[in-house]
């Protein structure tokens, strides 16, 4: 398990590093510069070249690349060029909300799309299968955006149940805050929760048709109890795996749905920032994501070698 | 199959560089307010032109009509930059500055010039070089300090000394500043220089508070202290901007809110749905197509004025190797030949425009002055009516081949892509084709300053003194000159119209210097926006004037 760990802990540094110069690289080969994006009307040449002086853009390449992962290690990430706030100020307000976001839009899923992908399965060839299955492949089709505009037209402006945007730190009012968080996580939960539900119900199909499911009923067992405790059971595994997966999904709604919600998150502050050329903070960003998708890739590996030893055996060998 | 490790590593690799393609692949959606955020071009603000559409710029609050205190929320459609007068750089940060940080003078609702902390309007020498501010006694700034004499000198030092500062150029050729007492400021020129006024109306003419800049020098926009009607209370970077009634304000019987917050809503449509639902009572920069609809709701209304800005189309005549660097020729024939730009103009149905695209919202415009503004004359305002069959003569007569292609980079907004379709088809009928080039609006901004368009549609917000609307886009190698356009006569022109101190013979100037351009045309002036903003009717006092800035300090909501 040591040896398997620390060659996991290894590549996802190597992968690490890798990210940073590609995005490093990339956000500099775009056209524009952060202190023209930040001038605008006001383009004064000798401001211009004041602001690229204040912010290291006028130095070398490979030098600003040094600082930044330098800096970085130590722990400073800059300051925004557009704002002159400390960057880990931003990621420090910016981080909590997406936290939030997708950890309830992750409960939405998972809850419908468990039970959803239950229903399906054991109702096979019924009419709640059908229902299931269109609405899975409904909220597979609809965009996030389209699906966010709607809520926002019909809950928000029209009957006035939600918010329209706009956001309350939890410990400042946890009940505006969850209020505000209703109609974003509903729809980024929707489109996950039909990934979910496709995978639950077909690995609910292959579980129980298992013989240790018709050993479990030729015993007595109840229903509930063989498809919750035996079938269901087993078939999580899967919607570990799939929940994994999807958490580039979970990133990219997050990105759509902050934008239009008006949540000061990440995936908000990344737009902005790229819009602005707002290089210390798009660095910053894409390094914490890069790290957070790294290490949540780690965790989940490692999540399948405690619940199934056989992948930690594999590991070894490897 | 790769091997596990490579795989891995491949999947992250793309992953990150997908999350980077994603975001610019994005742009075209997001991009309508970034550009505004710029303080100008896709600036929400702008203009009538033949006055066919009445101002509808708000009234003063009614005290009797008003409840006091409350909050006020505010959907702003981009980001405010700096919150410092001397760093900042977006109109957005003009609006909240309108709430916090008085300036020497400010305008009326009629555009003129008034006093806000000056006592009086200045007066100037003879010569034009000194021009005496009387400051007002009795002010604090909000951290409790006094406003005097020696702050507005300190500000306006750091304006012109401060590295990074935005402000050198709007104050032109200061050589000293003194201030025989506390309620004198005297600015001694090197060269008269008309505009100066109308800077210190703006930015420029803020008042720091001089306890607070020595505490933190060029971090002034991390807690921001002037003399205003409120402070800043705090502000979470990309999301919201809080303020909170100054008790130090030396008008503060009249301010009536406890506390404003404005909220950064970038789509236009999210910012029309916020107004609706209640969430917000004011929102900026409304889109032409949202406003028809909010101003017909019972509970809102929607505030329209002109701005002093401009949109058009700027031919690159000999920007090659970038601003700042020597015009150079370019062997085309929109470059070599007036006549081929002429054409241009002549193939354009403004009426049309501004009908088909912003449906009668906005207005046509043939110069760089504003209707709207004091400098305003027939001659600013002549408007060649479109001949496309003239158009085809004049492009025959340059010699070019027709259809005549041309390529337009052009901001990737759905407004900005609409008003390049628009132009791509009413200048085919004159013989011209239009290529169009959507970029990002930050690559606009690149593209245009190394001189790398043909012809490039890009705006500007406007600003009170005409000069700084003009020069800096056709004086001989001004920093603004994209197209790379020298004409000494035009130059002479323009100084001299900046050294004037008389209003009238200004206006006579700008008149000919209007008629110099459209005889060049380097730019070709197509039309002014509105600043239209939607203003729920449970308040009182909400205004907008021609300078674009939203004015809520002095509001409330209604009993």
């Amino acid at each position: 398990m040591r040896s398997y760990l620390l060659h996991r802990l290894w590549q996802s540094l190597v992968t690490l590093i890798l990210a940073t110069m590609v995005v490093f690289l990339g956000i500099r080969a775009l056209p524009g510069d952060p202190a023209l994006a930040l001038a605008g009307e006001e383009r004064d040449p000798a401001s211009l070249a004041a602001i690229r002086e204040r912010y290291g853009l006028d130095e070398p390449l490979l030098l600003q690349y040094w600082k930044f992962v330098s800096n970085s290690v130590r722990g400073d990430l800059g300051t925004s060029i557009r704002t002159d706030t400390p960057v880990t100020e931003l990621l420090a307000t910016a981080l909590p909300v997406t936290l939030e976001l997708s950890l309830l839009s992750l409960l939405v899923a998972v809850l419908l799309g468990v039970a959803t992908g239950v229903a399906a399965a054991v109702r096979r060839g019924k009419l709640t299968e059908w229902i299931a299955n269109a609405l899975a492949l409904t909220s597979l089709s609809i965009p996030n955006f389209w699906l966010g505009l709607m809520a926002i037209l019909y809950l928000a402006v029209a009957v006035r149940l939600f918010p329209a945007s706009g956001y309350v730190p939890f410990f400042e009012n946890p009940i505006a805050n969850l209020h505000h968080l209703v109609l974003p996580s509903l729809v980024i939960g929707t489109g996950l929760a039909a990934v979910v539900m496709r995978q639950t119900r077909s690995s609910m199909l292959e579980a129980l048709s298992a013989d240790y499911i018709r050993t479990a009923r030729a015993k007595g067992l109840s229903t509930s109890a063989v498809i919750l405790r035996h079938a269901l059971r087993n078939s999580l595994i899967v919607v570990v795996t799939i929940v994994g997966l999807q958490l580039g999904a979970l990133i990219s709604g997050a990105v759509v749905t902050e934008r239009i919600f008006g949540l000061p998150g990440f995936g908000k502050l990344t737009i902005d920032s790229v819009f602005q050329r707002d290089y210390p903070v798009i660095q910053a960003v894409v390094l914490v994501t890069a790290t957070a998708y790294i290490v949540i890739n780690l965790l989940v590996d490692l999540l399948y070698s405690v619940i199934d030893p056989r992948i930690r055996v594999r590991g070894r060998e490897a | 199959m790769l091997p596990r490790t490579h795989g891995r590593l491949a999947v992250a690799g793309l992953a990150t560089t997908g999350l980077l393609v994603g975001l610019i692949a994005c742009s075209p959606v997001g991009q309508e307010n970034t550009g505004g955020g710029s303080d100008g071009t896709a600036s929400p603000g702008a203009t009538a032109t033949d006055g066919e559409r009445t101002n509808k710029t708000g009234t003063a609050a009614d005290p009797n009509a008003i409840k006091p205190g409350g909050r006020l929320d505010i959907a702003l459609s981009a980001e405010p930059d700096l919150l410092d007068p001397t760093q900042a750089r977006s109109l957005y940060s003009r609006y909240v500055f309108s709430a916090m940080c008085e300036k020497l003078y400010d305008l009326d609702e009629n555009s003129e010039i008034v006093p806000q902390l000056a006592a009086a309007l200045p007066e100037a020498s003879a010569d034009g070089k000194t021009v005496t501010i009387k400051v007002r006694t009795g002010v604090k700034f909000g951290d409790g300090t006094a406003f005097d004499a020696a702050a507005v000198k300190k500000s306006l030092q750091r304006n012109l000394t401060l590295e990074t500062s935005a402000r050198k150029s709007e104050l032109g050729p200061i050589t000293t500043i003194d201030t025989p007492d506390a309620e004198t400021v005297v600015i001694h020129l090197e060269t008269p220089f008309a505009p100066l006024l109308a800077a210190l109306t703006d930015r420029a003419g803020m008042v720091m508070s001089p306890a607070q800049l020595d505490k933190l020098g060029d971090k002034f926009s991390t807690a921001p202290v002037c003399v205003g009607p409120f402070k800043l209370v705090k502000r979470v970077p990309q999301n919201s901007i809080e303020l909170a009634k100054d008790s130090n304000y030396y008008d503060a019987g009249k301010v009536y809110f406890d506390s404003i917050v404005y909220r950064i809503i970038t789509d236009a449509s999210i910012r029309a749905a916020n107004l609706r639902s209640g969430d917000v009572q004011v929102a900026d920069s409304l889109s032409t197509q949202d406003a028809p609809a909010l101003s017909g709701e019972d509970s809102l209304e929607v505030l329209e004025s002109e701005s002093l800005g401009y949109q058009g189309v700027t031919f690159n005549i000999g920007n090659v190797d970038g601003i700042g660097q020597p015009a150079k020729p370019i062997d085309k024939p929109h470059a070599k030949d007036v006549k081929v730009r002429q054409a241009f103009d002549l193939a354009v149905d403004r009426d049309g425009l501004v009908k088909t695209v912003f449906g009668g919202l906005y207005d046509k415009a043939c110069s760089p002055i504003s209707p709207a503004s004091p400098f305003s004359s027939d001659a600013a305002q002549k408007c060649p009516d479109r001949d496309v069959e003239k158009a085809k003569q004049l492009l025959q007569e340059a010699g070019a081949t027709v259809p005549y292609k041309i390529e337009m980079i052009t901001s990737n907004n759905p407004d900005s892509l609409r008003i390049a379709q628009a132009l791509q088809a009413m200048v085919k009928e004159g013989g011209f084709e239009i290529q169009i080039q959507p970029v990002e609006f930050s690559s606009l901004l690149d593209q245009q300053d190394r001189g790398d368009f043909e012809l490039l549609q890009l705006g500007w917000s406007g600003r009170i003194d005409p000069d700084a609307n003009i020069t800096n886009f056709v004086g001989t190698d001004a920093s603004q000159n994209v197209a790379g356009f020298s004409d000494p006569a035009l130059d002479e022109l323009l100084t001299n119209a900046r050294q004037e101190q008389d209003v009238e013979a200004r206006k006579g100037l700008y008149g000919e210097i209007t008629a110099k351009i459209q005889e060049q045309e380097p730019l070709i002036y197509l039309y002014r926006q509105r600043n239209l903003t939607g203003v729920s009717k449970q308040l009182s006092g909400v205004r907008v004037y021609s300078d674009g800035i939203l004015r809520v300090a002095f509001a409330g909501h209604r009993k």
